[in-house]
Parts: structure tokens; C-alpha cells; sequence
């Protein structure tokens, strides 16, 4: 051989060593890969469980008012069925007829017990519940919890649903039909079935179409790993050989109990339905125990196409695919043809999918805020808790309609009003149960999407006159540094006047610049008059007006200045909510509940958050205040609400801030409070008061939100305010209060016209 | 006459003595009808908040752990405070004229009070609280809460919803919280001697679990001289003046 030969077979032997080296450490490289893929699947197979957020449950009871077709709604929601006969399965509703009707409760574990499903029957009386059956046992129930609603999870990047199946608690006629249609070989092969393809294959030309595949359940489950649907050679390849691998490393049951719980078995708006369990919940509405053959078969059948298949989608398409499914499995002989017959026998009832669109991503946020504090966001993403709110979903749909609605009107009657660009007409609203501090209900902005900003509890805004019966609160409190005490009927001067002070003036202006003179302290504050709340507020002293607000639940700062008499301060819709639910709730303070409960996948609590109260007005004072506010809705600037047809005991404060760039209202009835703000984000002026702007979003949420809430009236304290008749009556006859307190305002200074508008 | 008060009230307190000492008693709630209550004069006005108090916000929600849901029992009286009430003090809490009086007829059945006037939002909400009141008596207080805290919703006059949820609270060791409810059931409670003076008593519960023995007395002397009947005042105020120091004795 020659020299140079042989260095050119050298080189060659070289290279080829070198090549072959190299591919066999990058072979072995990527096999190490894949089975650490394999193998991390498999020993935390769902690391990723996202966080569930749950709306509070719904409590029936005899008595309540309650509309049949309401329930029947949030039943659906619930993800019950109704039927034409009697509920004989879990989750399924009838209605008997008018006045009656029949449901088979889910099994719910609630959060510090469970509930098992069974069937009751309830009965109106009028508009009210008159009657709760238990159906199984014959007794009367006084009331009943429906469960909380889903209202979102936390997820990290697709929004998965699954529920862990041990194979012992998968019904073996599942798995049979399972493996009969999808891997008949699965105990035979070691990951991937040569036969298999090439009978599918064989199958494939012979019918010319696609009607088998050859992937084995083991690749299935590799594929799904991916959590895509990419069918390309590069898959495939890969998937095959983690195939092998996982059957090498891993027993034919784990990997068909992995694969029971990893399939993917249909979708739900954003939500994808992985594992027989949950699939089985999604479509049939019951546990994995209660499931018919035919049932079963139609599981089986869905998995090659589960959205195409779908019941849902078709019925007629979901039964031809099962009675497939159920020939099979008669002719491997699985299931006698008596089972046969009897499972082809089964109807599927023709469910429409009911869209769930229980989103409240505004109130979501707040929510996620509360929780950041103490989980982080992979606990929230991975670790499947389960989170309990306080959220009514009802009320929720009702505030986002009533602010975008009013929005457009506001608009819609107000030109100006319009914008283009980012700077558009925005607003807020924040429901509160006064009397448990809980947060039925947030809408931070009239668009999610567009803008997140929470405007509820980020938004910090001055709040003009809502602020003002914190002055009278405290004038009523306190008294007045001049000696006064004062109660509704102490007469007030309404003029200009010149308030010093640091060396500074303020001079506090009223709307339109009228004045009127001689006014009581009710009519100050019902017409919102500006001068006579600075001379009240003078007399008490700004420090004092603060300590109130500040008792009352307001926790922005708060300058010690004169124009905090006529909110200055800049403060949050939701403390304003905080401290008006104060007032409502009797002088009781409660801390803003949103979170109820958090509890790990286990069922385990790790935090509760209870109902907080204490009393920091006395009581009679706070239904001094309550009966002022109802003036103020009756008499004074949010008379509009009556004219609007909200006709229940209310009482609430409009508010307007100087420059007119922000509308404010807050109302409430005994068991309702709202607030809502309207104005730019930036710095454009509305040039609308709170009675114009706010007031009308306010009665519109509050005429739907308490239609079906029993009437109540603010409860008279015992003992009942001492200056009681100057309370109950807009003017008395007699007052023997302190010495500005007279019956009425002189005859010959006439009450103040009441305006719409501040 | 004095002489008799005075052998009464010893009479009363021996007998508090040799009670068994115990965790705070709720009445029992039976479902017989009770007698409508007596009448007494109508208890003090909640006392104004004094003017330019300090007001601290709510205080942060303390952690609850599982083991916190479980009933807590009682804590043990904090070390002394400096506020020691004297011996005399202690021997002149009920007043003669109160201790003498026939104990109040019990009152406690909340079922007996769903008469046909009372409005089905009130009816509902005292079942609610009969059955937080029967899960407290088995321990389970956390579970008790969630279903109080119903009460409060369906109706928010009802003393009963909020006096149960105090006593929760206190069993759960949260004092603070309790004491707050029970403010709210106070203002809420009209003309009711036998609840008036179990608030007080559980009150007394409260002051003594946090170490305010002075206030823990006074309580228990304002619910025996509203009910002379009140065991856990009874009993309460014999512990504490088993617990204090022997100068009391």
C-alpha cells in the first residue's frame, strides 16, 4: 500500500471513529435525555395542578325568595343536567311543575364538610321557598348549600382539569374498552407493536381511508407528554423510543394508570378535560363508580376524537362511535349480548354544553393580590389549592353589566364624553355585604382586556362630598367645640365664609354659589351643601372629622386640613365601601373579605380567614347616620334613584369633586352596600356630578341585585339615639337638644332646593 | 338584713367553690319553650368611644393551621397583671340585692324563639345558630364558625348568630375577636337578662383567658347580678379567686 493511501485510509479510519464516537455519545446523550423525560413524567406524572378559585356557596333556605328559573340557571352552571323524569342520577334537576322542583345534589366537599349528593325537592310558596324535602329520607330540611362555583384555575400555561384515579377505582369494563379500541396488544408489546402498524396499515389501504391508527397506549402517552398533537417523524421517533423505554423501566399498570389519568377526553371553553375521571364528570356528570357500560363504551370511543365525538357536539355521533366500541367488545367476547343489548339500549340525552363564562378576572386580581402575600405564584400554578372567595357570581354578572351599560349610556347622552385611544370613560364598582365584610363583587374597569388596572382598590381618587357625613358623623359624636351638640335639627348657617388657618384661608364654596341661609343640619347634608359642612366641620375640628373616617375604616392618609372636609384626601373605592359598610352595619366595622379559605389538594385548610368585626360607632349613633343617608336618597341628591324605581328602604351619599373630573356614589341597604366611581384615568374633566354619573349605574346594579332579596329597614338600636324624634322625623316639632337645636329652620328661611347633582 | 346578704353571698360562693372547675359553659339549648323573659331595666348605653382614641386597624389575620381549626381549649389565665383587684373587691362583686334574686328561667333554646311572628330570615337564622351552637358543643368550632357566620348574612339582628360566634372565636383562642363579637350581640340584645348576662360571663372567659383579671371579674359580676343563675360566672369568679394570690383568700 502506498504512503498515501494509507494516510488517506487513516483519516478516513479517523474520522469514522471520530463520527461514530461521536454519535454514539450523542445517542447516548439524547436516550439519557428522553428516559430522564420518561422518567420525570412518570415519578411526578402531574407536577402542574393549577389553583382552583371558587365563588361562595349559595344558601336556600326556608323563607328566601327565590326564582325557579335563577336556580335553574345556576344549576346549569353547576354543571347539573335537567331531565324529564325524576332525577334518579347525580346532578340532574327537574322541574315538576310551577313552583316544584327536583334535583339530585352533587357530592361536595365543602370546606369543613362534606356533602353527600341526594335527592330533594323544593317547593315555593308565593315568591319564598316553602318547603325543602329530603327525597331520600322524607324529612324537611330548613335549608340547603348548593356548592360554590368554579371560577377560574390558576394555571400556568393551559388551563388543565384532571382528577387523580388509582387503576383499582378505574370500572374494569372502562379499561377493557380502552384497551379493546385503542391498544388490544397493550400486555403483548414492550412499547411500541410492529403488528399493530402493520395491521393498521393493512386496515388503512384495504378501506382506503384512515380508520386505525398503530400507536400503542404506551406512545399515546408519550404523545401526550407534549401536551401537543404534532404528527411529524421528529415526534414520532422520539416518542416511540421513550415508548420503549418507559415500558423497560415501568410496569403495564402504572403506565395504563398514567394513561388513564393523562388522556385527553374533550374541552370546556379554555379548559381542557384530561383523565377518565374527569371526563366522566364533564360528560355524564357523576363519579367514575356510577358508570353504565354504554357510558363507558362512549369514554372508550371519544378518545380518538374527542371534541368531533362529542356528545356535546353530537349525539348521533357520540352513539354510533359507542355502539362501535360496544361491538367490539362483544365480539372479543368482553361483554355478553344481554350487556350488549341492554348498553345499546341507553340513550344520550341531548345536553347543549352550557357556556361557562363565569370569569371575574378583575375580582381574580384582587384576589391573587391577597393571596401573593403568602403563596407564591408556582405554589398557585402547581400545588392545586383550593381557594374559597366570597365571590356571588350572580351580583358579579349584574355590576359588569350595569357599568358597561351605564357607561354607553353615559356616553351615548354625553358626547363629550367619548374618547379615542386609551383615554376612555372609565369606572368602578365594589359590592360589599356589610354586615360580614365580604366582597360579593368587583369591576375594576369597564374592559379587562384593554386595561387591568383595578380601579377598586388601585385607583386612589379624592372623593369630594361622599366624604361630608364623615363631618356630621363626628359633629354628632363629638359635638362642636363652640359647646354645641348637635343632632339633625340643629340649625346651620349656610353662607360664605372664610376658614383660617396655619396662616392660610380656605373658603369653602357651594355648588352654583347659593347659599340659604339658615339650614338644619339634615338639610346640610341631604342638598350636600358645601359652606355649611365647613362650618360644622369647623366647629368639630378637622382632627376629629378624621378620627372618625379613620375609625370608620379609611386607611389613606389623611391631611389634617380643612378641605377634608369636602374630600380632599384622595382615598380608594374600597375604603370608601369599608367605612360605609361601617355605618350600615350599626357602628360595626369588618375587615374586606375576599378570601374565605385556602385548602391544600388534600383537603387540608392551611389558612382561614373568619368574619372580623368591632363596634367603633355605637349603635345609635350609626343609625343616626343611616337615617340621615336615607334622607339624602329620599329627599336629597339621590332622589334620582326613586324616580329610577328603586323603591327600597336605601340610603347612600352622591359625591363630586371640585374639579369635576370624579363622580362618586356610594348606597346601600341594610344587607347591600355599593359603590361606584366614574371618570378618566387621566386627567380630563367629566364635568358630571355623582348624581348624574354614578347614581344611575348604582340603582341599575341595585334594582337587579335585591330583586329577590326580602325587604329590611334599618333596625332602631335599644335604646333607641337620644335625640330619637330629631332622627325619625324631617323636622320636629319639639327639640330640646343643644342651644342652636331649634324645632325647624325659621318660616321665613325656606328649605334649600334639593339638587341632583352634587 | 345585712347580715343576711352577707350569708347568702358566702353561701353562693361556697357553693361556686366546690363546683367543678370547667371551660366556659354555654347554656345548653333545649327545645322546650322557655317563659318570656323578665324585664329589667334596660343595660347602659354603649359607652361613647372616647373622643380622639387611637384607633388601631383590625389586627392582622392570624394564620390559621389545621391544628388551629380544632377546638382550643381554654387558655390558662396570663401571668398577673398589675391591676390585681384587692380581696375586697373580689368579695364585694355581686351585688346583694342581685344575689339574692331567683335565677332567671332559661332562655337559652333558640328554636323555642321561631314563633309564628317571627320573619323567615329570622327563623332560618336561628335554626343556623341552633346547629353552630350544637357543632360547638361537639368540639368542632371551625366548622361552627362557617356556619355563624350564615347567621349573620341571613340576619344581621340576630344577637344570637353573633353571641355563638363569639363564643367560637373563643374557643378557637382567638379572645380579641371574641370580645368584639360579643360588643356586637350586646348592642344587639334588647331587654334579654338571661343572654345579656351570658354575654358578660363569656366575656369574663375572655378578659380571664387574656390575663385582664380585674375586667374578668367585673364581668362576672355584671352576669350574676343579671342571672344569679350564671354558672359560668359562678364558676368563673371562684377561680379567679382561686388563682389569685392567697392575700385574697
Amino acid at each position: 500500500m502506498k504512503k498515501s493511501n494509507l494516510r488517506v485510509f487513516s483519516i478516513a479510519l479517523v474520522t469514522l471513529l471520530v463520527v461514530t464516537s461521536s454519535g454514539l455519545v450523542f445517542g447516548a446523550w439524547y436516550l439519557k435525555r428522553l428516559e430522564d423525560t420518561v422518567t420525570e413524567k412518570f415519578e411526578k406524572p402531574f407536577s402542574s395542578f393549577p389553583s382552583k378559585i371558587y365563588s361562595d356557596s349559595y344558601l336556600l333556605y326556608v323563607g328566601i325568595n327565590l326564582r325557579l328559573d335563577e336556580l335553574a340557571e345556576k344549576l346549569r352552571r353547576l354543571g347539573y343536567f335537567e331531565v324529564q323524569a325524576t332525577p334518579k342520577r347525580k346532578g340532574e334537576y327537574r322541574v315538576v311543575r310551577q313552583g316544584v322542583m327536583e334535583i339530585y345534589l352533587h357530592d361536595f366537599d365543602f370546606p369543613t364538610e362534606k356533602r353527600p349528593g341526594v335527592p330533594i325537592r323544593i317547593s315555593q310558596r308565593g315568591s319564598m321557598v316553602g318547603r325543602i324535602e329530603n327525597l331520600a329520607t322524607g324529612k324537611d330540611m330548613f335549608d340547603l348549600e348548593l356548592e360554590p362555583e368554579l371560577v377560574t384555575g390558576l394555571y400556568e400555561r393551559i388551563w388543565q382539569e384532571r382528577k387523580l384515579v388509582k387503576l383499582a377505582d378505574v370500572p374494569p369494563l372502562l379499561v377493557k374498552a380502552i384497551l379493546a379500541v385503542e391498544d388490544e396488544r397493550f400486555y403483548s408489546h414492550s412499547g411500541v407493536d410492529p403488528i399493530g402498524v402493520l395491521r393498521a396499515m393493512w386496515v388503512n389501504i384495504r378501506r382506503m381511508s384512515f380508520q386505525q391508527g398503530g400507536s400503542t397506549l404506551t406512545q399515546q402517552l408519550m404523545k401526550n407528554f407534549f401536551l401537543t398533537d404534532e404528527r411529524t417523524l421528529s415526534r414520532k421517533v422520539p416518542e416511540a423510543i421513550m415508548a420503549l423505554i418507559a415500558e423497560r423501566k415501568y410496569s403495564k399498570e402504572t403506565i395504563l394508570e398514567n394513561y388513564l389519568n393523562e388522556i385527553y377526553l374533550g374541552q370546556r371553553g379554555s379548559q381542557g378535560i384530561f383523565g377518565v375521571s374527569q371526563a366522566v364528570q364533564f360528560y355524564f356528570a357523576k363519579p367514575l363508580s356510577d358508570l353504565t357500560l354504554g357510558e363507558s363504551a362512549l369514554i372508550a370511543g371519544l378518545i380518538r376524537a374527542p371534541n368531533r365525538l362529542s356528545p356535546y357536539r353530537s349525539t348521533e355521533a357520540a352513539t354510533k362511535r359507542r355502539n362501535v366500541v360496544l361491538t367490539k367488545l362483544l365480539e372479543d367476547h368482553i361483554i355478553t349480548q344481554r350487556q350488549y343489548e341492554t348498553a345499546m339500549r341507553e340513550k344520550l340525552p341531548d345536553r347543549p354544553l352550557v357556556k361557562v363564562s363565569n370569569d371575574a378576572p378583575f375580582y381574580v386580581d384582587y384576589l391573587r393580590r391577597e393571596l401573593d402575600e403568602n403563596y407564591s405564584n408556582a405554589v398557585l400554578t402547581k400545588e392545586g389549592l383550593r381557594i374559597f372567595s366570597s365571590l356571588d357570581l350572580q351580583l358579579q354578572r349584574k355590576a359588569e353589566r350595569a357599568l358597561v351599560e351605564g357607561l354607553k349610556k353615559l356616553e351615548a347622552s354625553h358626547p363629550a364624553l367619548r374618547r379615542k385611544g386609551n383615554d376612555s370613560l372609565e369606572g368602578a364598582i365594589i359590592v360589599m355585604r356589610p354586615q360580614t365584610g365580604e366582597i360579593k363583587a368587583m369591576v375594576g374597569g369597564r374592559n379587562y382586556p384593554k386595561s387591568q388596572f383595578n380601579r377598586v382598590f388601585q385607583a386612589k381618587r379624592q372623593p369630594g362630598s361622599i366624604f361630608k357625613p364623615f363631618v356630621y358623623l363626628a359633629a354628632l359624636m363629638y359635638g362642636g367645640q363652640s359647646g354645641v351638640k348637635y343632632t339633625p335639627d340643629t340649625v346651620i348657617n349656610d353662607s360664605q365664609f372664610t376658614w383660617n388657618y396655619d396662616g392660610k384661608e380656605w373658603h369653602p364654596n357651594n355648588y352654583h354659589n347659593e347659599y340659604f341661609g339658615a339650614v338644619t343640619f339634615r338639610r346640610a347634608l341631604e342638598g350636600s351643601l358645601n359652606s355649611a359642612t365647613g362650618r360644622v366641620a369647623q366647629d368639630v375640628g378637622i382632627r376629629r372629622v378624621r378620627d372618625v373616617a379613620q375609625r370608620l375604616g379609611i386607611q389613606s392618609p389623611l391631611p389634617a386640613v380643612p378641605s377634608l372636609a369636602l374630600g380632599s384626601a384622595e382615598v380608594t373605592p374600597l375604603e370608601v365601601a369599608v367605612a360605609f359598610s361601617t355605618i350600615a352595619n350599626g357602628g360595626v366595622r369588618t375587615r374586606p373579605l375576599a378570601v374565605k379559605l385556602v385548602m391544600d389538594q388534600n383537603g387540608q385548610p392551611l389558612e382561614k380567614r373568619d368574619v372580623r368585626v368591632e363596634q367603633v360607632i355605637n349603635p345609635q349613633l350609626a343609625y343616626m347616620m343611616n337615617n340621615l343617608l336615607k334622607g339624602v336618597v329620599d329627599r336629597g341628591t339621590a332622589t334620582a334613584a326613586r324616580r329610577m324605581g328603586f323603591t327600597r328602604p336605601a340610603a347612600g351619599k352622591t359625591g363630586t369633586t371640585n374639579d369635576y373630573k370624579d363622580a362618586w356614589f356610594v348606597g346601600y341597604t341594610p344587607d347591600l352596600l355599593a359603590v361606584v366611581w366614574v371618570g378618566f384615568d387621566g386627567p380630563s374633566k367629566l364635568n358630571l356630578s355623582g348624581s348624574e354619573a354614578a347614581l344611575p349605574i348604582w340603582t341599575e346594579f341595585m334594582k337587579s341585585a335585591t330583586a329577590d332579596m326580602p325587604v329590611t329597614n334599618f333596625v332602631e338600636p335599644d335604646p333607641p339615639p337620644e335625640s330619637a324624634e330629631g332622627v325619625t322625623s324631617n323636622c320636629s316639632p319639639t327639640n330640646n337638644e343643644g342651644e342652636l337645636s331649634q324645632a325647624c329652620p325659621p318660616p321665613a328661611t325656606p328649605a334649600p332646593p334639593v339638587r341632583d347633582a352634587l | 338584713m345585712n347580715s343576711f346578704v352577707t350569708v347568702m353571698l358566702a353561701a353562693l360562693l361556697a357553693l361556686s367553690a366546690c363546683a367543678p372547675q370547667r371551660p366556659y359553659r354555654a347554656p345548653v339549648p333545649s327545645i322546650r319553650s322557655s317563659p318570656a323573659p323578665a324585664r329589667i331595666p334596660p343595660p347602659p348605653q354603649a359607652p361613647l368611644p372616647p373622643p380622639e382614641a387611637v384607633i388601631k386597624p383590625l389586627p392582622p389575620d392570624p394564620k390559621i393551621r389545621e391544628q388551629d381549626l380544632k377546638s382550643k381549649a381554654p387558655s390558662p389565665p396570663a401571668k398577673e397583671t398589675a391591676q390585681q383587684p384587692t380581696s375586697d373587691e373580689v368579695r364585694e362583686a355581686p351585688e346583694a340585692g342581685a344575689a339574692l334574686a331567683p335565677p332567671l328561667a332559661d332562655d337559652s333554646s333558640l328554636l323555642a324563639k321561631i314563633t309564628p311572628g317571627v320573619t323567615p330570615q329570622r327563623a332560618a337564622s336561628l335554626r343556623l345558630t341552633d346547629e353552630g351552637s350544637r357543632l360547638l358543643d361537639a368540639g368542632e368550632a371551625a366548622k361552627a364558625v362557617t356556619r355563624l357566620e350564615r347567621t349573620i348574612v341571613i340576619d344581621a339582628t340576630n344577637p344570637y348568630g353573633y353571641f355563638y360566634l363569639a363564643k367560637a372565636q373563643y374557643r378557637l383562642g382567638h379572645y380579641q375577636e371574641s370580645l368584639n363579637f360579643l360588643g356586637v350581640a350586646e348592642s344587639r340584645l334588647s331587654g334579654e337578662p338571661f343572654w345579656l348576662s351570658e354575654v358578660h360571663a363569656l366575656r369574663g372567659e375572655n378578659y380571664r383567658a387574656q390575663g385582664q383579671l380585674q375586667r374578668a371579674e367585673a364581668s362576672y359580676t355584671e352576669a350574676l347580678r343579671l342571672n344569679t343563675g350564671n354558672r359560668t360566672a359562678a364558676d368563673g369568679l371562684t377561680r379567679l379567686q382561686l388563682e389569685t394570690p392567697s392575700a385574697n383568700r
